[in-house]
């Protein structure tokens, strides 16, 4: 018969005669008969769900963890919110006998599932006649020696022949309850400072008392606590319980002892640890014998048996019960002899036997062959991948320092309008290019900040920018990752703007999700600068995409998402220049000589078949040029509300010496960001060039003295008259605004 | 005291009936819902969820409430807490209307009454200050004090006469709830007069108001979760109970007699009535008035039979008077009162949600209240039956007591108090007392248990320390010491009863065995003086009796002495009179068998000498005051002090 319980069963307990079982579930302790067990009765499984729930319910506890059954006494251990309780039914009528509450501790172990806590009962083997059989264990308690429970529990629980309830809490707490005398404390015997795995006892002797001379406790990080009864020296130290702590490696998921020895399961492996034996008589010099015992501890064997879950003691002398995390009841035949490699040993006995036992053991060896072999290339691959990714970050660092070369991996970006979701956005489309030899695998990340260089301060009084990362699955070399970006809806960005790219890499990435989920892990990080991008007005204004050439089809599309752009521009200047309307149309200009400009034309020696028209060709330059990477495509003067484009009257003289460069517009805002745009880009090539003085700077020299003579004189008042000084100051100005500051 | 147990039948019925006519209505309203087809106002909705979830309640409560678990009873509670505080925040999601305030304060109190149900005092006092507030505001009040006492009364002014009044008075009385629950008698005594007033007024007028319901339309009134005049009178009488304890650990006895007093006659449930007499009698124990304390006792228990507690001080007010034979009979009643199983009395319907003891924790009550449990109690009842002559008697309580610790049945442990002393220590008593019932094999039995579970941990020296000393040290370390002291008394304790079974039985040898035994045992403590050496302690060093060196000189003086008396009956008189010699030193009593040898000896100056030395001096503390174990045996050989006068008087003519 299979049943079905409500929820995840916690604990399982047998009734001493075997006739019922009792399950803790889902805050709820049923009562379940063998015989019905037993039977072939197949119920429908709804009705019998329901009728399991009604039937079976012994009675309800919150957070019932534990079981355990002594005498005519049902024991359960639960976590309420902030404490354990220990509660006490009677089994027969499930009357609450007693309830024991201890304030719970830190639990160390969050992540892990909840586990049962260990829950056993311990008797003083004086308390009890002998039992005929040699085991240790009657009626599921542990005997222990008296002197050593006398020890541990007081003389009263002696006394009273009280068997002595043990419970290892996961918050690291060994406690323990006596049944009797009534009115006894939960007390604390020992932290091993881990949850509490196993609890049981050793060292049975075998001249027929049938009890342990030693309480083994182990906790889930591999501590082992030995409990044994100390003689004090032959000084005349006093006696005194020893308590012995050791370590062993791995967690620890489940363990039983038998005589002399301790076997416990990490999940991987099987080991074997041969407890210290007790000198028989006692009374060796402490330090040494502790030492032993330490270094007992220190060297457990492998009985190479991975995935076992849970155990349960030596039935027989050689034989170990154990089931497996896939569902395998393991019968785990234990070597006899000590002396050899910690090698399950084939039982002598004939026939098949062996050969199936040798066969599993096969089976378990190849098991455990491949978990290694996937580790290890596990971890080549992870090697591997930490190669690549330092040669790519000496390739980047070692480009910063040699100078500006072109780096091998870098950035190419341009910008668009779009519409998305019914609202024009600018879209910035990145191009990251990898033209070194490496592969940017799984792991890198593109990331990119656009901050504005001016823009209205954040509430934080920081610059509002905006990052965007883009990890992607693998860059072979000569290949491009292009990605976009909203840099701003329209009317809402504040242009320029600069963006930096940067590769980054995580070191989590490389661990792979196990090691992700670890909550201490910090997540370390590469990261290079790539390099930066500037996105300003003439970017914004770009009509048409530079592929397409020099004639522009006039994109609807585009150009009503520029109007739009532009209308945000002049209603953020406020109602001045609303109601100015056509009337108030702002222009600036820039003047840039001839001969630089020819300068550099020249140094754009590519561009062989650029028209002779310099200011044509400048015009196309200042739209087209691929400075910072971001290209832009040609712009003509569009519509009434900007117009920028080389005034032809200069050009008209045979030798111009210089190209004036005028930006209109009816709102001063996009006068101001394109008169910034075009001065940077023009700065820029001036800057490369020798630094030539114009002679216009020495004309303008003499503007100031003249300006500074008018103004001694006025401050002295010396026989110059006020109209003098006036009719100075506004030659100046007249010569100041025909000849406007030429850039060379 | 019957009266009370009447007036609280109505009370149940009348819950019923209410809870009857309040399932009827929601259905009729149910019933015209459906007919009209159109959805009820939202005020009428609100009023219907509320009645539901009360009717709700009231039927589980109605319920077989004694079959119950605690646990679901619990998180029944919590799930009409929760949908009540749901509804309250419905409310409270539009404004204030003057409409609704009726309904919403009522809301209001049906979720604070669910809050204090699972002690959540301070959730409960934000909700009610916060609602009383909101509905201030709507009158137009301005900003409140945010001085609890001084926040109610502004309140209650200024909501006057109106309608809201009562509304705002109930919240109070969950306010009162809070402060009596979380012992702020202070407070209480600060607004004394109005919670005075707000009582007279609730408890007057609810009967006009119930006569006037059937009037107004059924539907439009929010039932509470509780009756409101119930838990005025609940709150009432408990706070005259919280206040008279309160006074009476301060030690103004007469004062609290009063407020008992008058408390005694209120409508109430006999448990709380039994109270007041309880308290009433501790009040006239203080004033040095045992006989009328026990009068009120007596009316204690006849108003609830029940209360433990009551017998207990009279128990106690007869040990104080001295008064044995009514002691032991108090003892017996106590235990066999304790041993009933608790009788789960019906409480009347309303008052689970909030039962007395949830308003009455103060400290000074529940010490007021105590009880030791049933296993302490049979102790100190064996004890003085064994002291007191009844030694038939007691033999029989302490094996029932040992029986008792032995068996798996925990029943009435849980009480606190004064813990049970140690189990060997039981066991010595109980040994002693068989031995004085004329069972030595029994008592032998026993002592071989001590013996047995103790020898093996006994340390091989023992250094008893001063007192003082011992408490300069670190408490831990002392613990441990008076622990191996203490084993080694028992141990020693033990051999001394054995030695006296011999002796009994009339086995010297084996007497003298086991008297050695307990001698060798006892020469093994060091007295350890400050700024000494450890040293074997003398006999001059007599201390405070009670402490561990005069446990150990006394011990140490009966085993000389039963030794030299087996000695003496086998003849062995130079033993006898060495050991009788050391004995005297410790033990004065010893000095009649000590003349005995000398005039056996033929030296019957020194031993007339001793006699009358023996027989001049006092012990200088009571023999009663000493373990029974550690007293005089009265089984052995006996030496008749007339017969040795007889023997003085004829040796004195010569």
């Amino acid at each position: 018969v299979v049943i079905a319980c409500p929820g995840p069963v916690t604990d399982l307990v047998e009734s001493h005669d075997k006739r019922f079982l009792f399950v803790a579930c889902a805050c709820r302790v049923y009562r379940v008969s063998s015989q019905l067990l037993e039977s072939r009765y197949e119920p429908s499984s709804r009705r019998w769900r329901d009728e399991f729930l009604s039937i079976f319910l012994a009675f309800a506890e919150e957070g019932v963890l534990s079981l355990l059954l002594v005498g005519s006494v049902l024991l359960t251990l639960s976590q309420r919110r902030s404490s354990w309780t220990l509660t006490l039914y009677g089994s027969s009528d499930y009357e609450v006998l007693r309830s024991v509450s201890l304030a719970s501790g830190v639990v160390h172990n969050e992540t892990g599932t909840r586990r049962r806590p260990p829950l056993t009962c311990v008797r003083s083997s004086a308390a009890t006649p002998p039992p005929s059989a040699s085991s240790s264990v009657s009626d599921g308690c542990l005997c222990l020696e008296p002197i050593l429970f006398k020890r541990l529990f007081g003389i009263d629980a002696a006394l009273a022949k009280s068997p002595v309830v043990l419970c290892g809490l996961p918050d690291g707490r060994l406690c323990f309850l006596p049944l009797r005398p009534p009115g006894s404390r939960l007390a604390v015997l020992h932290s091993l400072e881990q949850p509490v795995v196993f609890v049981g006892a050793s060292g049975v002797t075998d001249n027929g008392r049938g009890h342990a001379r030693c309480l083994v406790a182990v906790g889930e990080q591999g501590k082992v606590v030995l409990i044994q009864a100390e003689k004090g020296g032959a000084e005349g130290g006093a006696d005194r319980t020893g308590f012995t702590e050791g370590c062993v490696p791995g967690p620890v998921a489940c363990g039983c002892v038998d005589e002399k020895r301790l076997y416990y399961s990490t999940g991987s492996d099987l080991l074997v640890l041969d407890l210290p034996e007790e000198s028989p008589e006692r009374d060796g010099p402490s330090v040494e014998k502790s030492r032993v015992t330490h270094a007992a501890l220190q060297s457990p064997s492998s009985l190479n048996v991975c995935r076992v879950l849970a155990l349960a003691p030596p039935t027989r002398e050689v034989e170990l019960l154990g089931l497996s995390a896939r569902g395998q009841l393991q019968r785990i035949t234990l070597p006899v002899d000590r002396g050899d490699a910690g090698w399950p040993n084939a039982p002598s006995t004939p026939g098949g036997r062996g050969v199936r036992d040798l066969l599993s053991a096969i089976g378990d060896v190849c098991e455990r062959a491949a978990a290694l072999k996937a580790a290890v290339k596990s971890k080549n691959q992870i090697l591997r991948r930490l190669n690549q990714v330092l040669n790519i970050c000496f390739l980047l660092t070692a480009d910063t320092n040699t100078g500006e070369r072109d780096k091998p991996i870098g950035c190419r970006a341009t910008a668009s309008w779009s519409r998305l979701l019914e609202e024009d956005s600018l879209t910035l489309t990145c191009v990251l290019d990898n033209s070194s030899p490496y592969v940017l695998e799984r792991g890198w990340t593109l990331s990119v900040a656009a901050s504005p260089l001016s823009g209205p301060p954040a509430a934080g009084g920081q610059s509002p920018s905006a990052h965007f990362s883009f990890p992607f699955h693998g860059l072979h070399p000569g290949e491009t990752l292009e990605v976009s970006l909203p840099l701003a809806a329209a009317g809402q960005s504040s242009l320029p703007v600069t963006a930096s790219c940067s590769l980054s890499f995580s070191l989590a990435g490389l661990l792979g999700e196990e090691a992700a989920a670890l909550p201490g892990l910090q997540p370390g990080c590469v990261s290079l600068p790539l390099n930066t991008l500037t996105v300003d007005w003439l970017h914004a204004l770009r009509v048409t995409s530079p592929a397409h050439g020099k004639t522009p089809p006039q994109s609807g599309n585009t150009s009503d998402a520029i109007q739009a752009f532009l209308r945000s521009r002049r209603m953020g200047c406020g109602g001045a220049a609303e109601a100015g309307g056509e009337r108030g149309r702002h222009a600036a200009s820039v003047r840039v000589s001839a001969e630089s400009l020819r300068d550099a034309r020249a140094l754009r020696a590519s561009d062989a078949d650029a028209p002779p028209d310099v200011g044509l060709s400048l015009l196309e330059w200042l739209l087209s040029e691929a400075l910072g990477g971001v290209s832009a495509g040609r712009r003509r003067g569009d519509g009434n509300v900007v117009v920028a484009e080389g005034r032809r009257g200069e050009e008209e003289e045979t030798t111009p010496t210089a190209v004036e460069v005028q930006v209109e517009s009816s709102s001063v805002a996009a006068v101001c960001g394109l008169h910034h745009a075009v001065l940077t880009r023009i700065q820029v090539p001036e800057v490369t060039e020798s630094g030539a003085l114009s002679f216009s700077m020495v004309s303008r020299e003499r503007l100031l003295q003249r300006i500074q003579q008018s103004r001694v004189s006025g401050a002295f008042g010396v026989g110059v008259s006020t109209g003098t000084v006036c009719q100075s100051l506004l030659s100046v100005y007249q010569e100041l605004r025909e000849n406007p500051l030429i850039v060379i | 005291m019957f009266t009370s147990g009447l007036l609280w039948l109505p009370y149940t019925k009348r819950g019923k009936v209410q809870t009857k006519i309040a399932r009827r209505f929601s259905q009729n309203s149910d019933s015209r819902c459906n007919k009209m087809h159109q959805p009820l106002s939202l005020f009428h909705k609100w009023i219907q969820e509320n009645n539901e979830l009360v009717n709700k309640w009231k039927e589980q409560e109605g319920g077989d409430t004694l079959t119950r678990d605690q646990n679901q009873n619990h998180t029944c509670l919590v799930w009409h807490s929760s949908e009540f505080h749901k509804l309250c925040r419905k409310i409270q999601g539009i404004a204030p209307i003057a409409d609704h305030t009726q309904l919403e304060l009522t809301v209001v109190y049906n979720a604070g009454v669910c809050l204090i149900a699972q002690s959540q005092f301070l959730e409960a006092e934000s909700l009610l200050t916060k609602a009383t507030e909101r509905i201030l505001q709507m009158t137009g009040d301005g900003p409140f004090a945010s001085d609890p006492p001084v926040f109610w009364k502004t309140a209650l002014k200024s909501v006057g006469n109106t309608a809201l009044n009562r509304c705002v008075m109930h919240l109070l009385c969950l306010q009162w709830a809070i402060w009596l629950a979380t012992c702020k008698l202070q407070t209480i005594q600060e607004l004394q007069n109005e919670l005075l007033s707000v009582f007279e007024t609730l408890s007057s007028g609810v009967w006009d108001e119930e006569g006037s319901a059937p009037r107004t339309k059924s539907s439009d009134i929010a039932l509470p979760v509780m009756d409101q005049r119930r838990l005025i009178e609940l709150l009432q009488i408990c706070t005259f109970i919280a206040q008279g304890a309160e006074r009476l650990s301060e030690g103004r006895s007469s004062e609290a007699l009063s407020g008992l007093q008058s408390a005694s006659s209120l409508p109430a449930p006999r448990t709380l009535i039994s109270y007041t007499h309880l308290l009433s009698g501790s009040c006239l124990a203080h004033m040095s008035r045992p006989q009328m304390a026990l009068q009120c006792y007596r009316m204690a228990l006849e108003t609830d039979s029940q209360c433990v507690c009551a017998l207990y001080q009279s128990m106690l007010i007869y040990r104080q008077l001295g008064n044995t034979q009514a002691e032991i009979q108090a003892l017996r009643l106590l235990h066999s009162t304790l041993m009933l199983p608790a009788a789960k009395e019906p409480s009347p319907a309303g008052v689970h949600l909030l039962p007395s003891s949830l308003l009455l924790q103060s400290q000074s009550l529940s010490s007021l209240l105590s009880v030791p449990s049933a296993l302490s109690v049979l102790h100190s009842l064996a004890l003085k039956c064994v002291l007191h002559e009844r030694v038939a008697e007691g033999v029989e309580y302490y094996l029932d007591l040992l029986a008792a610790l032995h068996s798996e049945d925990q029943h009435g442990v849980h009480a606190a108090g004064p813990p049970l002393p140690k189990l060997p220590e039981l066991y010595l008593q109980a040994g002693a007392a068989l031995l004085m019932a004329r069972r030595p094999a029994d008592c032998m039995a026993l002592c071989d248990e001590v013996i047995t579970t103790t020898l093996e941990l006994l340390p091989g020296k023992v250094v008893l320390k001063e007192p003082e000393e011992c408490e300069a040290e670190t408490r831990a370390l002392c613990e441990e010491v008076e622990d191996g002291v203490g084993m080694l008394l028992w141990v020693g304790a033990a051999y001394l009863l054995q030695g006296h079974c011999h002796t009994h039985l009339r086995d010297w040898k084996q007497a003298v065995t086991t008297y050695t035994r307990c001698f060798n045992l006892l020469v093994k403590v060091r007295f350890k003086k400050r700024g000494c050496q450890p040293q074997i302690p003398s006999a001059d060093m007599m201390s405070m009796q009670g402490t561990d060196l005069c446990i150990l000189q006394r011990l140490k003086g009966l085993s000389l002495a039963g030794r030299g008396i087996s000695f003496t009956q086998t003849d062995q008189l130079r033993e006898a009179l060495r050991d009788l010699q050391l004995s005297i030193q410790a033990f004065p009593g010893a000095g009649l068998w000590c003349g005995e040898v000398l005039w056996r000896l033929g030296r019957k100056q020194e031993a007339v000498a001793c006699w009358e030395r023996t027989w001049s001096f006092t012990p200088h503390f009571s023999e009663l005051s000493l373990a029974v174990y550690l007293q005089e045996p009265q089984s052995g050989p006996l030496l008749d002090s007339t017969e040795l006068r007889r023997r003085i008087e004829e040796l004195s003519p010569i």
